[in-house]
C-alpha cells in the first residue's frame, strides 16, 4: 500500500489526524521537499514529532528512481508525504500512476494546501478563480521577460473577471544551484541549498507587465502570523514581508463582499480596487 | 633624428591620405620565400640594411619562427614608397604558408585589399597557393603575381631563354586557372587574371634580391637575355642594383593595387551584413576618418610591456588614444589606451589612426582576433570563416602546482590569439586540451608556453578528434522528461553536403537576416519548406521546428537548444561532436505550468530523443583525414607511396613532373602522426611533402568498435553501448 499523505500548510502540527495515524502506522515513509516546503518544522523536527523516520528524497528520486519507493510499498505499509497537498503539485499522479501499474494498492489522504488558504485568508471567493500559474525566477526559464504561461493565464483570467493565484518558485538541493543568488553547499550540502521567491521580488517582476493592478500578497499561510497585504502591484514591490512561503493573487473584479474583506483583512485602499 | 623615426613620421603624414594608401598581404605556400620578399621591400623602404636582407628575415620575429625557418604568425609592418613622383603609404602583412596556420592567413585578408601571391618558379603552383588564393578571392582581395627563385632556371637548371619562358607562362597559366575558377561566380569583379602585359606579374630573385616586369624591363631596358648573361656570370650584385627587386614589386604594389577608397566600396557589402542604407555604411564605404569608428580585429598579439595588442583594419572613423569603444559579442565598453602602428616586429605609438589603415591598439582586453570594435553599437562583420575544423588534441599539465594559474592564462591568451586552437580548461585535474590543426601547430603552440612563458609543461600523446555522423533517415522517436509530464518527438537524417559547406563558409548562418539565411539554404539545395522551419543551427547542423501551433514552445525552445546542443556536442558512440545532421521537430507534449518544465525536465527529455533519433539514424564514427602530396626522386617512389600506404591510405595518382615523381594520395590524421621523421628516412631526406586537412570519412567497419571503445576507456566512459546500436 502507497499512502499519500498531505503535510499541510506550516509545521509538525498541519497534518490531519487521519494522516498523522497513517504515517505512525507505516512501515517506512518517504517525503519530498522540492514542490513545497514546511517552513515551520524541519525533517527531525517531524521525525520527532511522530516518532518515525523519515527518507528525503529529492526530485531525482522521485521522477528518475522512483523504485525504491515503489519496491518498498510493494507488499509493505508506505506513506509518501508532501507539504500541503500531495496531488496538487502535479508530479505525484505520475507516481501513483505507477504504482498502480505494479497493481499496488494506493490511497490519498489531503492535506490544507495554498490554494484554499489563498481562498480563505483574502476572503476571494473559491468559486471567482481562473486558472493558477506558477512564476518562476528569470534564470530558470527560457523566455525574455515574463514567460507567456503566467502573462497568458493572468489576462485570460482578467478579461473574464476571474482572481489568479500565483505560485512562487521554490528551489531547493541541486536545482538551486542554477541560482545566480546562491552560493555554498558543496558536495553534500546540497540538501541545504534553498532559494524562494518572496512577494515582493514577485510583484517587482509582474509589476513590469501590470504596475497598476493590484496584489494580494499571502505571507506564511497556516503559521501562527500570516500576513495579507493587498496594494498595487508596484508598491508590494517595495514592501517586504519576512520569512517565507509567500504567494500572490491577482483579484479580478471584486464582488462588494470581496472588496470589504480585501479593505478590512489586507488593508486595500478602496479606490485601487476593480469592483462588479 | 634617426633613419626609423623619420620613416615614422611620414608613415603618420600619408595615413591621413586613402588615395596614397596600399594594404596588402603577401601570401605563398611555405617555403616558396615570401618572409625573403618581404625583407627584400624593408630593405628598399631603408627599414633594415640592404646587406642582410634575405638573411635577416626581421619579419620572423618570433625565437621559434627563426629557429624553424618558416613564419608562423602573421606579422604587420608598415613602409613608404615613392611611386610616379608621390610617396605612398604600404601596410604589409606576411602570412604563413605551412598549412597548419591557416587561419592567420585568412584574418590577414580580412585586413587588406590586394594580395602578392609569391608562386617558387621551379615548383610552381603547389596546393597551398590554390589554398590561400582562395582565401584571398573569397575576402574580395585582388591578387598579383610573383614568381620567385628565377635564379634557380638560370644557374641550377641551366634553362635558355626558349625553355624559361615557357616554364613562367605555364606557371602564370595555372595560376590564372584557379583565379578565373573562384571569381566566375562572383559579380562584383571584373577580369582579376594576371599577365605579363598587364604588369601584374612580377619575376625575380628574392635571394639575390633582383626582379623584374614589363614596366621594369621598359624603364631600365633590360630583357631576360641581360638577365641570364649577368646570372650566368655570377653578377647578382649588380643585377641587385640595376634593377633590385623592392622598386619591381613596390610599383606593382602601388599601381595595380586598389586604395581603401576604391576598395572599401566593393568589400564592404562582402563582408558586412549591417544595414546598407545606414550611416554607418557610407562612412566605411566613404573611408570617412570623421565617421564612427568601426576596426575589425584580424590579430591579438602580446607585447610583454603593454600586455594584449589588438591590430586590424580601421574601416571608418579615427581611433585614439582615450574613447570607449565596444567590442562585439560583449557587454560594456573598453577604453583605448595607446593606438600604433607596426614597424617590423615593433609598434610605434601615434597620436591617432584614421580609416584606411592598420592599427595596433591596446586595451581592448576584450577583444579577439575576428572581433568587431566600434564608437556605436553595430552589426558584427561576417565572421572570418576558416574552414579547417581542429583536428588533433594534446593534453597539456604544469610540471608544478605553482604554475598553474600562469598556464591556465597563458592557454587563454592563446586561445584568444588564434582562434583556431580550442581549449579546455579542466581546473580540476589540471589536465588541460588543446586541440588544433596539426601535429606541428601544437608543437608550436606548447613551445611558446614553455619558452616565451617560462613554464616547464608535461604534454600528453597527441591524439586525433573524431566526429560522428548519422548514415540514414530516421523514424520518428520520443524524448521523455523525467517527471513524464514532457515529450518531444524528433527524427535525424544526413544533411546534404552542399549545405554542409554553406554554413562552413559561413554562407548560412544564424547571425544573418532569416530572408538571406532561407535563399542561401535553398541555393545549397534545401526545400523552400525546409528552410523556412529553420531554428537553429550548431556545428554544421540543422534544427528544424516542423510542430505546428503548440502553446508554449516558444519559452521553451531555449532550453530544448540547450539540451540539443549538449546531445550534438557528445555523440552517443564516444561523445565525440556530431556533424552534418538534420534534426527535425515534429511535435512536442508540454506541461501547462512553466515550473514543471524547467532546464531539468526539458533538457534531459531533448537529450533522450536526440540520441535515440542519431542511434535510429545509424550513426556513425568518422575520422579527420589528410591529403598527402609527395614529390621525390624515381628510385625512392615506391618508398614514398609505400609510407601512404602503410597508413591505411590510398595513392590516388602518381605522375612525373620536372625530374621528380609526384605522388598524391589521403590518409587518415590518426596514421599520420610520426609522418615527417618516417618519410625522411624512407626516402634518405630527398623527399618533400605537403599535407592539407581533407575533412573527415567514415571509418572501416572493422574498425568501428575498436576505436569506439578505446575513445570511451580514455573518457572514462563505460565500455558497453546502449543496445539499440546493434548495427555497428
Amino acid at each position: 500500500m502507497l499512502t499519500f499523505i498531505g503535510l499541510g500548510l506550516y509545521d509538525e502540527r498541519s497534518i490531519t489526524v487521519e494522516g498523522r495515524e497513517a504515517l505512525r502506522d507505516a512501515d517506512r515513509a518517504f517525503a519530498e521537499r522540492y514542490t513545497s516546503h514546511l517552513v515551520g518544522a524541519s525533517m527531525a523536527d517531524l521525525e520527532a514529532h511522530h516518532g518515525t523516520p523519515i527518507e528525503v528524497r529529492g526530485r531525482e528520486g522521485v521522477e528518475r528512481d522512483p523504485e525504491p519507493i515503489l519496491a518498498a510499498a510493494d507488499g509493505g505499509e508506505v506513506a509518501f508525504l508532501t507539504a500541503g497537498d500531495t496531488m496538487i503539485s502535479t508530479t505525484h499522479v505520475d507516481l501513483r500512476l505507477r504504482a498502480h501499474d505494479r497493481g499496488i494498492d494506493t490511497r490519498v489522504i489531503h492535506g490544507v494546501t495554498a490554494q484554499t488558504a489563498a481562498s480563505a485568508l483574502t476572503g476571494l471567493q473559491n468559486y471567482r478563480f481562473g486558472r493558477a500559474t506558477t512564476l518562476p525566477f528569470p534564470y530558470a526559464h527560457g523566455a525574455d521577460g515574463l514567460p507567456e504561461s503566467v502573462t497568458a493565464p493572468i489576462a485570460d483570467n482578467r478579461e473574464r473577471g476571474l482572481h489568479t493565484v500565483v505560485y512562487l518558485d521554490i528551489k531547493v538541493g541541486e536545482e538551486a544551484r542554477r541560482s545566480p543568488n546562491v552560493t555554498g553547499g558543496d558536495g553534500d550540502g546540497a540538501e541545504e541549498l534553498a532559494e524562494y521567491m518572496t512577494a515582493d521580488v514577485a510583484a517587482s517582476l509582474l509589476a513590469a507587465a501590470y504596475p497598476e493592478v493590484v496584489g494580494v500578497a499571502v505571507a506564511r499561510a497556516g503559521s501562527p502570523d500570516p500576513l495579507v497585504v493587498a496594494a498595487p502591484l508596484a508598491e508590494l514591490a517595495d514592501r517586504e514581508f519576512g520569512d517565507p512561503l509567500h504567494l500572490l493573487v491577482i483579484p479580478g473584479k471584486c464582488h462588494p463582499i470581496e472588496a470589504d474583506a480585501l479593505v478590512s483583512l489586507a488593508g486595500a485602499d478602496r479606490g485601487d480596487l476593480d469592483t462588479v | 633624428m634617426g633613419r626609423r623615426k623619420k620613416i615614422v613620421q611620414e608613415c603618420e603624414r600619408l595615413m591621413d591620405e586613402p588615395e596614397n594608401i596600399r594594404n596588402i598581404a603577401i601570401a605563398a605556400h611555405v617555403d616558396h620565400g615570401k618572409t625573403t620578399l618581404t625583407d627584400n621591400l624593408l630593405a628598399g623602404a631603408g627599414m633594415i640594411s640592404d646587406d642582410t636582407a634575405g638573411e635577416q628575415l626581421a619579419m620572423d620575429t618570433k625565437e621559434d619562427e627563426q629557429e624553424r625557418g618558416i613564419t608562423i604568425d602573421a606579422a604587420n609592418v608598415s613602409m613608404t614608397h615613392e611611386y610616379e613622383g608621390k610617396n605612398h603609404l604600404i601596410n604589409l602583412i606576411d602570412t604563413p604558408g605551412h598549412v597548419d596556420f591557416g587561419g592567420d592567413v585568412t584574418r590577414a585578408m580580412r585586413a587588406v585589399d590586394g594580395a602578392l601571391v609569391v608562386v617558387d618558379a621551379v615548383e610552381g603552383a603547389m596546393p597551398q597557393t590554390e589554398t590561400v588564393l582562395r582565401q584571398a578571392l573569397r575576402e574580395g582581395v585582388k591578387p598579383t603575381l610573383f614568381i620567385n627563385k628565377v635564379d634557380r632556371l638560370i644557374s641550377e637548371l641551366q634553362e635558355g631563354p626558349q625553355e624559361m619562358q615557357e616554364r613562367l607562362l605555364s606557371v602564370i597559366a595555372d595560376v590564372n586557372e584557379l583565379i578565373e575558377g573562384m571569381t566566375q561566380d562572383m559579380d562584383d569583379v571584373d577580369d582579376w587574371t594576371v599577365s605579363v602585359e598587364g604588369g601584374t606579374v612580377g619575376f625575380g630573385s628574392a635571394l639575390y634580391k633582383w626582379g623584374v616586369s614589363m614596366p621594369s624591363m621598359q624603364r631600365t631596358g633590360m630583357d631576360f637575355g641581360d638577365i641570364i648573361d649577368l646570372e650566368q656570370a655570377g653578377k647578382r650584385q649588380e643585377l641587385h642594383e640595376r634593377t633590385p627587386l623592392s622598386n619591381v614589386v613596390l610599383d606593382m604594389v602601388c599601381e595595380h593595387f586598389p586604395n581603401p577608397l576604391d576598395a572599401q566600396p566593393r568589400r564592404i557589402p562582402r563582408v558586412w551584413r549591417g544595414d546598407d542604407e545606414s550611416e554607418l555604411a557610407e562612412g566605411m564605404r566613404l573611408v570617412d576618418d570623421e565617421g564612427e569608428v568601426v576596426l575589425m580585429v584580424t590579430d591579438i598579439g602580446i607585447d610583454p610591456h603593454a600586455g594584449e595588442i589588438a591590430a586590424g583594419r580601421v574601416f571608418s572613423g579615427t581611433i585614439e588614444k582615450g574613447q570607449e569603444l565596444y567590442v562585439s559579442g560583449t557587454a560594456g565598453r573598453n577604453r583605448v589606451q595607446s593606438v600604433g602602428i607596426y614597424m617590423g616586429g615593433e609598434r610605434e605609438e601615434v597620436e591617432s589612426v584614421p580609416a584606411g589603415n592598420i592599427a595596433a591598439v591596446t586595451g581592448l582586453r576584450d577583444a579577439i582576433a575576428g572581433s568587431t570594435v566600434s564608437s556605436v553599437e553595430m552589426t558584427p562583420f561576417e565572421s572570418i570563416e576558416h574552414i579547417s575544423e581542429p583536428v588533433i588534441t594534446k593534453s597539456v599539465e604544469a610540471q608544478t602546482m605553482d604554475d598553474l594559474p600562469k598556464l591556465i592564462e597563458t592557454l587563454r591568451q592563446v586561445s584568444k590569439e588564434d582562434p583556431t586552437i580550442q581549449i579546455e580548461i579542466n581546473e580540476d585535474t589540471g589536465e588541460h586540451l588543446i586541440s588544433g590543426q596539426g601535429e606541428l601547430h601544437l608543437e608550436v603552440i606548447t613551445q611558446r608556453i614553455e619558452k616565451n612563458q617560462g613554464i616547464p609543461v608535461n604534454t600528453g600523446e597527441p591524439i586525433v578528434v573524431y566526429r560522428e555522423a548519422v548514415q540514414r533517415e530516421s523514424d520518428t522517436v520520443e524524448g521523455i522528461s523525467p517527471n513524464r509530464h514532457n515529450r518531444f518527438y524528433i527524427s535525424a537524417e544526413p544533411l546534404d553536403q552542399e549545405i554542409v559547406e554553406a554554413i562552413q563558409l559561413g554562407e548560412a548562418s544564424m547571425d544573418m537576416p532569416e530572408q538571406e539565411r532561407r535563399e542561401a539554404l535553398q541555393d545549397a539545395g534545401m526545400g523552400k519548406d525546409d528552410s523556412q522551419d529553420v531554428e537553429h543551427i550548431h556545428g554544421t547542423n540543422i534544427l528544424l521546428d516542423q510542430t505546428k501551433g503548440i502553446q508554449h514552445l516558444n519559452e521553451t525552445m531555449e532550453l530544448f537548444i540547450e539540451g540539443l546542443e549538449d546531445a550534438l556536442d557528445n555523440g552517443p558512440l564516444a561523445q565525440e561532436p556530431v556533424q552534418g545532421t538534420l534534426i527535425r521537430l515534429h511535435d512536442a507534449k508540454l506541461h501547462e505550468d512553466t515550473i514543471h518544465r524547467g532546464p531539468a525536465q526539458v533538457i534531459p527529455a531533448t537529450r533522450e530523443a536526440v540520441h535515440k533519433s542519431l542511434i535510429d539514424g545509424h550513426i556513425m564514427l568518422l575520422e579527420p583525414m589528410q591529403d598527402v602530396r609527395i614529390d621525390v626522386p624515381n628510385d625512392h617512389m615506391g618508398a614514398a607511396s609505400g609510407e601512404i600506404q602503410g597508413r591505411r591510405g590510398r595513392v590516388d595518382d602518381m605522375y612525373q613532373e620536372g625530374d621528380l615523381m609526384v605522388v598524391e594520395g589521403i590518409a587518415p590524421v590518426e596514421e599520420m602522426i610520426g609522418f615527417s621523421s618516417d618519410i625522411r628516412s624512407a626516402t634518405e631526406g630527398r623527399a618533400s611533402w605537403n599535407t592539407e586537412n581533407a575533412g573527415f570519412e567514415v571509418m572501416a567497419d572493422s574498425l568501428q568498435t575498436e576505436t569506439i571503445m578505446e575513445i570511451r576507456e580514455r573518457k572514462g566512459r563505460k565500455l558497453e553501448l546502449p543496445p539499440s546500436i546493434d548495427y555497428i
